[in-house]
Protein backbone atom coordinates (compact mmCIF):
# COMPACT_ATOMS: atom_id res chain seq x y z
CA UNK A 1 0.00 0.00 0.00
CA UNK A 2 1.37 3.31 -0.94
CA UNK A 3 2.05 5.78 1.37
CA UNK A 4 -0.74 7.97 -0.51
CA UNK A 5 -3.09 5.02 0.88
CA UNK A 6 -1.61 4.69 4.56
CA UNK A 7 -2.18 8.30 5.67
CA UNK A 8 -6.29 8.09 4.67
CA UNK A 9 -6.43 5.13 5.97
CA UNK A 10 -5.02 5.57 9.30
CA UNK A 11 -7.11 9.01 9.57
CA UNK A 12 -9.95 7.09 8.43
CA UNK A 13 -9.15 4.49 11.60
CA UNK A 14 -9.08 7.44 14.21
CA UNK A 15 -12.25 8.91 12.25
CA UNK A 16 -13.40 5.64 13.53
CA UNK A 17 -13.34 5.67 16.71
CA UNK A 18 -13.48 9.17 17.66
CA UNK A 19 -16.51 10.90 18.24
CA UNK A 20 -16.15 14.15 15.84
CA UNK A 21 -19.01 15.66 14.42
CA UNK A 22 -20.38 18.64 13.41
CA UNK A 23 -24.00 18.66 13.41
CA UNK A 24 -26.73 21.10 12.44
CA UNK A 25 -29.84 19.10 12.71
CA UNK A 26 -32.17 16.26 11.57
CA UNK A 27 -35.24 17.85 12.26
CA UNK A 28 -38.73 15.73 11.98
CA UNK A 29 -41.59 17.41 13.40
CA UNK A 30 -44.80 15.66 12.34
CA UNK A 31 -45.02 14.73 8.39
CA UNK A 32 -42.17 17.61 8.18
CA UNK A 33 -38.38 17.08 7.91
CA UNK A 34 -36.66 20.28 7.80
CA UNK A 35 -33.27 20.25 6.28
CA UNK A 36 -30.02 21.32 7.49
CA UNK A 37 -29.37 24.49 5.78
CA UNK A 38 -25.86 25.96 4.04
CA UNK A 39 -26.50 29.74 5.27
CA UNK A 40 -29.08 29.48 8.12
CA UNK A 41 -29.47 26.86 11.04
CA UNK A 42 -33.00 24.83 11.24
CA UNK A 43 -35.01 24.86 14.67
CA UNK A 44 -33.91 21.58 15.85
CA UNK A 45 -30.87 19.97 18.16
CA UNK A 46 -29.69 16.91 16.78
CA UNK A 47 -26.92 15.02 15.85
CA UNK A 48 -25.57 15.47 13.06
CA UNK A 49 -22.32 17.05 11.17
CA UNK A 50 -21.74 19.03 8.15
CA UNK A 51 -18.41 18.37 6.62
CA UNK A 52 -17.09 19.33 4.77
CA UNK A 53 -19.08 23.15 3.83
CA UNK A 54 -17.31 25.38 1.03
CA UNK A 55 -17.77 28.71 0.13
CA UNK A 56 -16.54 31.25 -1.92
CA UNK A 57 -17.85 34.62 -1.67
CA UNK A 58 -16.97 38.07 -2.44
CA UNK A 59 -17.64 39.88 0.85
CA UNK A 60 -13.94 40.20 2.37
CA UNK A 61 -12.79 43.98 1.34
CA UNK A 62 -9.01 42.25 0.71
CA UNK A 63 -9.67 39.79 -1.97
CA UNK A 64 -11.29 36.29 -3.01
CA UNK A 65 -12.04 34.39 0.08
CA UNK A 66 -12.22 30.75 0.13
CA UNK A 67 -14.07 28.73 3.45
CA UNK A 68 -13.55 25.18 4.41
CA UNK A 69 -16.11 24.58 7.25
CA UNK A 70 -17.36 21.86 9.79
CA UNK A 71 -20.22 21.54 12.09
CA UNK A 72 -20.74 18.85 14.68
CA UNK A 73 -23.71 18.69 16.52
CA UNK A 74 -24.06 16.68 19.58
CA UNK A 75 -27.31 16.43 22.02
CA UNK A 76 -26.47 16.14 25.70
CA UNK A 77 -29.98 15.44 26.31
CA UNK A 78 -33.13 15.03 24.51
CA UNK A 79 -33.89 19.00 24.50
CA UNK A 80 -30.29 20.06 24.52
CA UNK A 81 -27.48 20.15 22.40
CA UNK A 82 -24.42 22.02 21.62
CA UNK A 83 -22.76 22.49 18.06
CA UNK A 84 -19.11 23.36 17.28
CA UNK A 85 -18.27 25.30 14.16
CA UNK A 86 -14.32 26.21 12.64
CA UNK A 87 -13.66 27.00 9.64
CA UNK A 88 -10.58 27.45 7.53
CA UNK A 89 -10.42 30.36 5.41
CA UNK A 90 -7.78 31.31 2.31
CA UNK A 91 -7.91 35.01 0.72
CA UNK A 92 -6.50 35.45 -2.40
CA UNK A 93 -5.79 38.69 -4.40
CA UNK A 94 -9.01 40.34 -5.63
CA UNK A 95 -9.48 38.52 -9.77
CA UNK A 96 -8.11 42.01 -11.12
CA UNK A 97 -4.79 42.02 -9.33
CA UNK A 98 -3.06 39.93 -11.72
CA UNK A 99 -1.93 37.24 -9.20
CA UNK A 100 -3.34 34.05 -7.51
CA UNK A 101 -0.87 33.96 -4.40
CA UNK A 102 -2.48 33.91 -1.10
CA UNK A 103 -2.81 36.63 0.80
CA UNK A 104 -3.22 35.46 4.13
CA UNK A 105 -4.87 31.63 5.22
CA UNK A 106 -6.12 30.26 8.64
CA UNK A 107 -8.95 29.76 10.48
CA UNK A 108 -11.74 31.87 11.64
CA UNK A 109 -12.49 31.89 15.08
CA UNK A 110 -14.06 29.29 16.75
CA UNK A 111 -18.04 29.45 17.17
CA UNK A 112 -20.11 27.07 19.71
CA UNK A 113 -23.82 27.19 19.77
CA UNK A 114 -25.62 26.12 22.39
CA UNK A 115 -29.70 25.45 21.72
CA UNK A 116 -32.54 24.18 23.37
CA UNK A 117 -35.74 22.71 21.82
CA UNK A 118 -38.64 24.44 23.24
CA UNK A 119 -41.69 23.43 21.07
CA UNK A 120 -42.13 20.52 18.59
CA UNK A 121 -45.87 20.53 17.31
CA UNK A 122 -46.15 17.58 15.31
CA UNK A 123 -49.45 18.36 14.21
CA UNK A 124 -48.57 21.94 13.40
CA UNK A 125 -45.29 20.72 11.73
CA UNK A 126 -44.18 23.53 14.39
CA UNK A 127 -40.70 23.65 16.02
CA UNK A 128 -39.05 26.23 18.14
CA UNK A 129 -35.24 26.56 19.01
CA UNK A 130 -33.76 28.93 21.62
CA UNK A 131 -29.95 29.44 21.45
CA UNK A 132 -26.78 31.45 22.16
CA UNK A 133 -24.04 31.68 19.90
CA UNK A 134 -20.45 32.20 20.96
CA UNK A 135 -17.77 33.44 18.38
CA UNK A 136 -14.37 32.72 20.69
CA UNK A 137 -12.35 35.80 20.25
CA UNK A 138 -8.67 35.63 19.09
CA UNK A 139 -9.02 31.57 18.73
CA UNK A 140 -8.58 32.56 15.10
CA UNK A 141 -6.22 33.97 12.46
CA UNK A 142 -6.06 37.79 12.53
CA UNK A 143 -4.72 37.84 9.23
CA UNK A 144 -8.16 36.01 7.78
CA UNK A 145 -10.55 38.50 10.06
CA UNK A 146 -10.90 36.49 12.92
CA UNK A 147 -11.72 39.12 15.78
CA UNK A 148 -9.92 39.78 18.80
CA UNK A 149 -12.92 40.19 21.11
CA UNK A 150 -15.62 37.69 21.62
CA UNK A 151 -19.38 37.91 20.86
CA UNK A 152 -22.87 36.33 22.53
CA UNK A 153 -25.94 36.10 20.11
CA UNK A 154 -28.93 35.09 21.50
CA UNK A 155 -31.19 33.78 19.13
CA UNK A 156 -34.65 32.44 18.75
CA UNK A 157 -35.15 29.70 15.78
CA UNK A 158 -38.09 28.48 14.13
CA UNK A 159 -39.69 26.49 11.64
CA UNK A 160 -43.15 25.86 10.47
CA UNK A 161 -44.39 23.48 7.22
CA UNK A 162 -47.71 24.16 5.89
CA UNK A 163 -48.99 20.84 5.86
CA UNK A 164 -51.88 22.05 8.48
CA UNK A 165 -53.82 23.64 5.80
CA UNK A 166 -56.60 22.20 3.63
CA UNK A 167 -56.04 19.33 1.61
CA UNK A 168 -57.58 21.57 -1.11
CA UNK A 169 -54.57 24.15 -0.96
CA UNK A 170 -52.36 21.20 -2.54
CA UNK A 171 -48.59 21.89 -3.49
CA UNK A 172 -48.82 24.76 -1.01
CA UNK A 173 -48.72 22.59 1.37
CA UNK A 174 -45.49 21.13 0.56
CA UNK A 175 -43.83 25.16 1.24
CA UNK A 176 -42.13 25.17 5.02
CA UNK A 177 -40.55 28.63 6.10
CA UNK A 178 -37.87 28.78 8.66
CA UNK A 179 -36.59 31.81 10.31
CA UNK A 180 -33.93 32.90 12.78
CA UNK A 181 -33.41 36.45 14.84
CA UNK A 182 -30.53 37.08 17.53
CA UNK A 183 -29.14 40.26 19.19
CA UNK A 184 -24.85 40.15 18.71
CA UNK A 185 -22.98 41.82 21.64
CA UNK A 186 -19.69 42.16 21.39
CA UNK A 187 -17.16 41.42 24.29
CA UNK A 188 -15.30 45.13 23.66
CA UNK A 189 -16.78 48.57 22.81
CA UNK A 190 -14.01 49.72 21.24
CA UNK A 191 -11.65 48.38 18.17
CA UNK A 192 -8.29 49.06 19.71
CA UNK A 193 -6.36 49.04 16.41
CA UNK A 194 -8.29 50.70 14.20
CA UNK A 195 -9.99 52.95 16.79
CA UNK A 196 -13.26 52.27 15.61
CA UNK A 197 -16.49 51.37 17.89
CA UNK A 198 -17.08 47.74 17.58
CA UNK A 199 -21.22 47.55 16.98
CA UNK A 200 -23.98 45.31 18.74
CA UNK A 201 -25.87 44.13 15.46
CA UNK A 202 -29.48 42.75 15.06
CA UNK A 203 -28.58 39.39 12.74
CA UNK A 204 -31.58 37.50 11.38
CA UNK A 205 -32.34 35.15 8.16
CA UNK A 206 -34.86 33.05 6.84
CA UNK A 207 -35.60 30.35 4.45
CA UNK A 208 -38.47 29.14 2.03
CA UNK A 209 -38.60 26.10 0.86
CA UNK A 210 -40.62 23.27 -1.25
CA UNK A 211 -40.15 19.61 -0.19
CA UNK A 212 -40.70 17.03 -2.82
CA UNK A 213 -40.35 14.00 -0.44
CA UNK A 214 -43.21 16.07 1.82
CA UNK A 215 -45.30 16.37 -1.66
CA UNK A 216 -44.72 12.49 -2.41
CA UNK A 217 -45.39 11.44 0.78
CA UNK A 218 -48.34 13.51 1.79
CA UNK A 219 -50.01 15.61 -0.56
CA UNK A 220 -49.83 13.79 -4.17
CA UNK A 221 -47.49 11.32 -5.74
CA UNK A 222 -46.74 12.57 -8.98
CA UNK A 223 -45.09 9.35 -9.81
CA UNK A 224 -41.50 11.71 -11.00
CA UNK A 225 -38.20 9.78 -10.96
CA UNK A 226 -36.89 8.80 -7.94
CA UNK A 227 -34.22 11.45 -7.99
CA UNK A 228 -36.62 14.55 -8.00
CA UNK A 229 -38.60 12.91 -5.41
CA UNK A 230 -35.62 13.62 -2.72
CA UNK A 231 -35.25 17.17 -3.64
CA UNK A 232 -35.90 20.35 -1.59
CA UNK A 233 -35.32 23.78 -3.58
CA UNK A 234 -34.78 26.76 -1.19
CA UNK A 235 -34.42 30.41 -1.14
CA UNK A 236 -32.54 31.48 2.14
CA UNK A 237 -31.30 34.86 3.54
CA UNK A 238 -29.41 36.51 5.92
CA UNK A 239 -28.61 39.70 7.06
CA UNK A 240 -26.91 41.95 9.75
CA UNK A 241 -27.53 45.11 10.75
CA UNK A 242 -25.54 47.49 13.12
CA UNK A 243 -28.31 48.84 15.97
CA UNK A 244 -25.91 50.11 18.81
CA UNK A 245 -22.55 51.61 19.31
CA UNK A 246 -21.90 52.65 15.49
CA UNK A 247 -21.13 56.24 16.07
CA UNK A 248 -19.44 57.29 13.15
CA UNK A 249 -20.46 54.57 10.86
CA UNK A 250 -22.74 54.27 8.17
CA UNK A 251 -26.00 52.53 9.34
CA UNK A 252 -25.73 49.57 6.36
CA UNK A 253 -27.26 46.39 6.66
CA UNK A 254 -25.53 43.53 5.29
CA UNK A 255 -26.42 40.15 3.67
CA UNK A 256 -27.01 37.64 1.25
CA UNK A 257 -29.62 35.97 -0.63
CA UNK A 258 -29.20 32.30 -1.19
CA UNK A 259 -30.95 30.10 -4.19
CA UNK A 260 -30.29 26.87 -4.10
CA UNK A 261 -31.23 22.89 -3.94
CA UNK A 262 -31.00 20.33 -1.66
CA UNK A 263 -31.03 16.76 -2.12
CA UNK A 264 -32.06 15.00 0.58
CA UNK A 265 -31.20 10.97 1.19
CA UNK A 266 -31.31 8.29 3.62
CA UNK A 267 -28.07 9.16 5.73
CA UNK A 268 -27.10 12.22 4.24
CA UNK A 269 -28.01 14.93 2.61
CA UNK A 270 -25.83 17.48 -0.34
CA UNK A 271 -26.63 21.25 -0.53
CA UNK A 272 -25.84 23.47 -3.27
CA UNK A 273 -26.57 27.02 -3.14
CA UNK A 274 -25.73 30.13 -4.96
CA UNK A 275 -24.41 33.36 -2.80
CA UNK A 276 -25.99 36.94 -4.03
CA UNK A 277 -25.50 39.63 -2.19
CA UNK A 278 -28.19 42.45 -1.51
CA UNK A 279 -25.54 45.32 -1.92
CA UNK A 280 -21.84 46.19 -2.30
CA UNK A 281 -21.16 46.14 1.05
CA UNK A 282 -21.86 42.63 1.30
CA UNK A 283 -19.87 41.25 -1.67
CA UNK A 284 -18.97 42.62 -5.21
CA UNK A 285 -19.83 39.04 -7.07
CA UNK A 286 -21.85 36.30 -6.79
CA UNK A 287 -20.83 33.41 -4.66
CA UNK A 288 -21.65 29.94 -3.98
CA UNK A 289 -21.70 27.55 -1.23
CA UNK A 290 -21.72 23.47 -0.93
CA UNK A 291 -22.59 21.03 1.62
CA UNK A 292 -22.10 17.42 2.81
CA UNK A 293 -24.48 16.91 5.37
CA UNK A 294 -24.42 13.59 7.57
CA UNK A 295 -27.22 12.11 9.84
CA UNK A 296 -25.60 10.94 12.54
CA UNK A 297 -28.61 9.75 14.42
CA UNK A 298 -29.31 7.73 11.40
CA UNK A 299 -25.78 6.41 10.91
CA UNK A 300 -24.64 5.66 14.38
CA UNK A 301 -28.45 5.44 15.81
CA UNK A 302 -27.31 3.50 19.10
CA UNK A 303 -23.73 5.41 19.99
CA UNK A 304 -23.15 8.69 18.84
CA UNK A 305 -26.66 9.19 17.49
CA UNK A 306 -28.19 9.03 20.89
CA UNK A 307 -28.09 12.61 23.71
CA UNK A 308 -25.39 11.65 26.24
CA UNK A 309 -27.83 11.85 29.17
CA UNK A 310 -31.09 9.99 28.56
CA UNK A 311 -32.05 8.13 25.39
CA UNK A 312 -34.57 9.31 22.70
CA UNK A 313 -37.47 7.17 24.56
CA UNK A 314 -39.20 6.63 21.39
CA UNK A 315 -41.19 3.78 22.95
CA UNK A 316 -42.11 5.80 25.65
CA UNK A 317 -43.85 8.16 22.96
CA UNK A 318 -45.32 5.47 20.78
CA UNK A 319 -46.77 3.84 24.02
CA UNK A 320 -49.07 6.81 24.68
CA UNK A 321 -50.87 6.11 21.16
CA UNK B 1 -7.78 18.97 5.03
CA UNK B 2 -8.56 16.66 1.70
CA UNK B 3 -7.20 13.67 3.50
CA UNK B 4 -9.07 14.28 6.48
CA UNK B 5 -12.48 14.40 4.27
CA UNK B 6 -11.47 11.36 2.21
CA UNK B 7 -10.67 9.47 5.91
CA UNK B 8 -14.21 10.67 7.00
CA UNK B 9 -16.25 9.36 4.23
CA UNK B 10 -13.94 5.93 4.16
CA UNK B 11 -14.42 5.84 8.30
CA UNK B 12 -18.37 5.92 8.17
CA UNK B 13 -19.31 2.75 6.84
CA UNK B 14 -16.60 1.27 8.92
CA UNK B 15 -17.99 2.79 12.23
CA UNK B 16 -21.93 2.81 11.46
CA UNK B 17 -21.92 -1.02 10.93
CA UNK B 18 -25.61 -2.11 10.75
CA UNK B 19 -27.10 1.51 10.48
CA UNK B 20 -30.98 1.75 9.96
CA UNK B 21 -32.73 5.31 9.89
CA UNK B 22 -36.11 7.19 9.72
CA UNK B 23 -39.15 4.81 8.25
CA UNK B 24 -40.65 7.58 6.01
CA UNK B 25 -43.46 6.65 3.96
CA UNK B 26 -42.12 5.54 0.53
CA UNK B 27 -44.92 5.01 -1.38
CA UNK B 28 -48.87 3.66 -0.66
CA UNK B 29 -51.55 2.18 -2.98
CA UNK B 30 -54.02 3.96 -2.92
CA UNK B 31 -51.25 6.04 -4.28
CA UNK B 32 -51.13 9.56 -2.12
CA UNK B 33 -53.58 12.20 -3.53
CA UNK B 34 -54.64 9.92 -5.83
CA UNK B 35 -58.59 9.25 -7.10
CA UNK B 36 -58.88 5.54 -7.52
CA UNK B 37 -62.53 4.74 -9.51
CA UNK B 38 -62.95 1.00 -7.70
CA UNK B 39 -63.21 1.17 -3.70
CA UNK B 40 -59.53 -0.73 -2.35
CA UNK B 41 -60.45 -3.83 -0.08
CA UNK B 42 -57.19 -2.55 2.06
CA UNK B 43 -54.44 0.21 2.24
CA UNK B 44 -50.79 -1.04 1.50
CA UNK B 45 -47.86 0.99 2.83
CA UNK B 46 -44.31 1.13 2.17
CA UNK B 47 -41.76 2.87 4.10
CA UNK B 48 -38.37 3.11 3.67
CA UNK B 49 -37.00 0.62 6.72
CA UNK B 50 -38.26 -2.21 8.03
CA UNK B 51 -40.86 -1.57 10.93
CA UNK B 52 -41.23 -2.51 14.69
CA UNK B 53 -44.90 -4.29 14.07
CA UNK B 54 -45.89 -3.69 17.87
CA UNK B 55 -45.81 0.16 17.57
CA UNK B 56 -46.21 0.87 14.12
CA UNK B 57 -49.97 1.18 12.75
CA UNK B 58 -52.27 3.13 10.79
CA UNK B 59 -55.73 4.00 10.75
CA UNK B 60 -58.20 5.30 7.83
CA UNK B 61 -60.85 7.46 8.56
CA UNK B 62 -64.15 9.41 6.25
CA UNK B 63 -64.24 12.76 5.77
CA UNK B 64 -66.90 12.82 8.24
CA UNK B 65 -64.83 11.34 10.61
CA UNK B 66 -65.76 7.71 11.17
CA UNK B 67 -63.13 4.81 11.15
CA UNK B 68 -63.12 3.02 8.60
CA UNK B 69 -60.31 0.39 8.78
CA UNK B 70 -61.10 -2.67 10.10
CA UNK B 71 -58.68 -5.30 11.69
CA UNK B 72 -55.08 -5.07 13.14
CA UNK B 73 -52.65 -3.90 10.78
CA UNK B 74 -50.17 -6.70 9.14
CA UNK B 75 -46.58 -5.37 8.95
CA UNK B 76 -43.49 -7.38 7.71
CA UNK B 77 -40.46 -5.95 7.04
CA UNK B 78 -41.31 -1.83 5.61
CA UNK B 79 -44.46 -2.72 4.23
CA UNK B 80 -48.15 -2.07 6.50
CA UNK B 81 -51.39 -3.77 5.31
CA UNK B 82 -54.32 -2.35 6.51
CA UNK B 83 -57.74 -3.86 5.53
CA UNK B 84 -60.65 -1.47 4.77
CA UNK B 85 -64.80 -1.61 5.35
CA UNK B 86 -66.63 -1.27 1.92
CA UNK B 87 -66.34 2.16 0.82
CA UNK B 88 -68.54 5.00 -0.56
CA UNK B 89 -68.00 7.62 -2.88
CA UNK B 90 -65.94 10.12 -1.07
CA UNK B 91 -62.61 11.36 0.31
CA UNK B 92 -60.70 9.25 3.02
CA UNK B 93 -57.75 10.14 5.22
CA UNK B 94 -54.62 7.71 5.89
CA UNK B 95 -52.79 8.46 9.48
CA UNK B 96 -49.90 6.63 10.23
CA UNK B 97 -47.05 5.87 12.61
CA UNK B 98 -44.21 4.05 12.58
CA UNK B 99 -41.39 2.59 14.49
CA UNK B 100 -37.88 1.79 13.10
CA UNK B 101 -36.20 -1.27 13.81
CA UNK B 102 -33.33 1.70 14.68
CA UNK B 103 -35.84 2.83 17.57
CA UNK B 104 -36.66 6.11 15.40
CA UNK B 105 -40.53 7.87 15.63
CA UNK B 106 -41.73 9.12 12.57
CA UNK B 107 -45.48 9.73 11.58
CA UNK B 108 -47.25 10.83 8.94
CA UNK B 109 -50.83 11.07 6.79
CA UNK B 110 -52.16 11.89 3.23
CA UNK B 111 -55.50 11.31 1.63
CA UNK B 112 -56.55 9.68 -1.47
CA UNK B 113 -60.67 10.10 -2.99
CA UNK B 114 -62.58 7.12 -4.51
CA UNK B 115 -65.22 7.52 -6.86
CA UNK B 116 -65.47 10.00 -10.16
Amino acid sequence: MSKFMLRPLALAIIVAFVPLSNALAHCVVGNRFFPAMLATDDPCVADEMSLPTVQYNSANPSGREHDVGVDFAKRFTESFGVVVSSTWTRVSPPADAGTNGPIAYGFQNLVTTAQFQLLKDAQHELALLAGVIVNWGSSGAAGVGAAPWSAITPTFYFGKGFGDLPDGAGFLRAFAVTGQVGYEVPTTSLDLVSGNPVPQNLVWGTSLQFSMPYLKSSVVDLGLPDFFNHLIPIVEAQFVAPVANNFGNDFIITGTVNPGVIWVGTYFQVGVEAIVPINHASGTSIGGIAQLHLYLDDIFPTTLGQPLFGSSAPMKSMARR
Amino acid sequence: MRNVIAATILALPLAAGDARAHAFLDHAEPRVGSTVQTAPREVSLSFTQDLEPAFSGAEVRDASGARVDQGKAKISGSVMHLGLKALAPGTYKVNWHALSVDTHTTEGSFSFRVGP
